[in-house]
């Protein structure tokens, strides 16, 4: 039957000529590893994220007096609500955490080396991107804790010199958070950031299909068509492993993983995106005692904690966003192995260790 | 031979997997948008019979559907769905005539829900109701 219906769509569409070009004629590195299957994991946690955001709409009401009530209506009297809700707000933990781990193994690689500066600058742009989305989506529950969060999140572009009280205002869409910064908040969740991180995405993965795909540095020996930049020419793996049916079932295998890992959290740890503030509706009048950002923003808010000035703070983030940003056009050594690279390594475990000791400072103070 | 036995058993084993995570995925989706079944259902509706004048009717909100009070002009209490039977539409109570008419495509119908002409297929389900102490139970 499956063969049939194949059979029908190749004679009209030419079916077979695409699955050989990008599927079983798309050849990868044979010394290619586990790291690179972490994009297809992004890539199943975005349309998780955008299927559960959709249905989260059909009940979520995003206005100040109903959302609250709305989001406790969903958890508590929908049914099933309270998975979809879960898999929302964890997933948006998972997507972060998943990001991160993929960025890693491509630093530590050296995949972010020529010809794939670009590559690296759209991924690096998506991570920001998927942070902003996932501060505007902590507003929409209209909690105590979103409420506080937001207000200290985006107190914090006041330090810009000049222009920064209007900017908080302008973020605000008044001078405190409120009802209006909830309209905001979410049309930039629900709308405008989805769009962009697809697009995004979508330039991401044709950079990706241009320059072929990077081989790892370490492992069987590569295969890889040697880069010189003197003209164009796509980096091919001859002699390489197919993408489908060899590469699909290692992705597969670490999606499968991730579920394993995504679903344990969802069913016997429910209360790892929430504090209890998150299960008070806000009062703008009332500030809880210890708001924290969420995990992946504890670093920043410690940073921001430390130095005497704001804008000290801020400028130092910038500036370390920055120069990760353009760290290919930094690092220009052909040299991809981490261990031939002892101070790329060096700084690369110091810069981790730093983020984490700062994260759990963040949390303790 | 025996390799295409235990690719075949594979094969098997892989689709009935993917089948039960489909069902497991869609059956908490299929309830999260299934709308409440028995959406006030067993529910009774107490009216104030002083709410209601001879020759008015009174509409309200049923079951979940649309409903409607009458109280004829002999000073007979009748209850019935306003929902036409045509093609849904809520029929309106044309109070000169003593009869309800259906805006959409004209369907007209007594005040016991007889249909008296135009489209609708059947008469307008008729809902008990009792009268005790001055209120009207609905249901």
């Amino acid at each position: 039957m499956l063969k049939r219906l194949y059979r029908w769509l190749d004679l009209r569409i030419g079916v077979g000529e695409i699955v050989e070009k990008e599927l079983t004629g798309y050849l990868l590195p044979r010394n290619i590893n586990e790291w690179y299957s972490l994009g297809s994991v992004l890539l199943v946690i975005f349309a998780l994220q955008v299927i559960t955001g959709m249905l989260l709409m059909i009940y979520y009401v995003p206005d100040a007096d109903k959302a609250f009530k709305s989001v406790t209506f969903i958890m508590n009297e929908v049914p099933f609500g309270w998975l979809i809700r879960l898999c929302h707000a964890v997933g948006s933990n998972m997507m972060v955490a998943v990001l991160i781990l993929h960025m890693l193994s491509t630093l530590l690689m050296g995949s972010y080396k020529a010809p794939r500066e670009l590559n690296w600058v759209t991924g690096f742009t998506l991570l920001a991107l998927v942070q902003g989305i996932s501060l505007t989506g902590y507003l929409a529950p209209w909690s105590q804790l979103s409420f506080w969060a937001t207000t200290v999140a985006t107190n914090s572009a006041s330090a810009v010199p000049l222009v920064g009280p209007y900017l908080v205002e302008f973020l605000r869409g008044g001078k405190l958070v409120g009802p209006p910064t909830l309209g905001r908040f979410f049309a930039l969740h629900a709308a405008v950031l989805p769009v962009v991180i697809a697009a995004f995405i979508g330039a991401h993965l044709f950079l990706l299909k241009r320059t072929g795909i990077s081989a790892p540095p370490f492992g069987r020996e590569g295969t890889a068509t040697p880069f010189e930049a003197q003209q164009y020419h796509y980096q091919g793996h001859p002699g390489g492993i197919p993408f489908f049916p060899n590469y699909v079932l290692q992705d597969l295998a670490s999606i499968s993983v991730y579920f394993a890992v995504f679903l344990a959290v969802v069913f016997f740890w429910p209360g790892m995106p929430f504090t209890p503030d998150a299960f008070v509706p806000a009062d703008p009048f009332k500030t809880p005692a210890h708001i924290k950002p969420e995990w992946y923003f504890l670093a920043n808010y410690q940073t921001l904690k430390i130095f005497p000035s704001e804008l000290l703070g801020l400028s130092v983030q910038a500036a370390a966003m920055t120069f990760l940003a353009l760290l290919p056009f930094i690092d220009r050594s052909p040299e991809r192995h981490p261990l031939k690279r002892p101070l790329f390594l060096t700084l690369v475990i110091a810069g981790i260790l730093l983020w984490i000791a700062l994260s759990v400072w963040g949390h303790l103070s | 031979m025996e390799n295409e036995g235990r690719r075949k058993f594979l094969g098997v084993c892989v689709a009935g997997a993917t089948a039960c995570a489909a069902v497991a995925a869609g059956y908490p989706v299929f309830r999260y948008l299934a709308p409440k079944s028995g959406q006030g259902g067993g529910a009774k509706l107490v009216i104030p019979a002083g709410e209601l004048k001879e020759g008015d009717a009174k509409f309200f909100e049923f079951a979940g559907s649309s409903a409607v009070l009458i109280k004829t002009k002999s000073g007979e209490l009748v209850a019935l769905s306003a929902v036409c039977t045509h093609l849904g539409c809520i029929v309106q109570w044309v109070k000169e005539k003593q009869q309800f008419l259906c805006p959409c495509h004209g369907g007209q119908f007594s005040t016991d829900g007889t249909v008296l002409g135009g489209p609708p297929p059947r008469p307008l389900a008729k809902i008990p109701l009792t009268v005790t102490e001055g209120n009207i139970t609905i249901g």
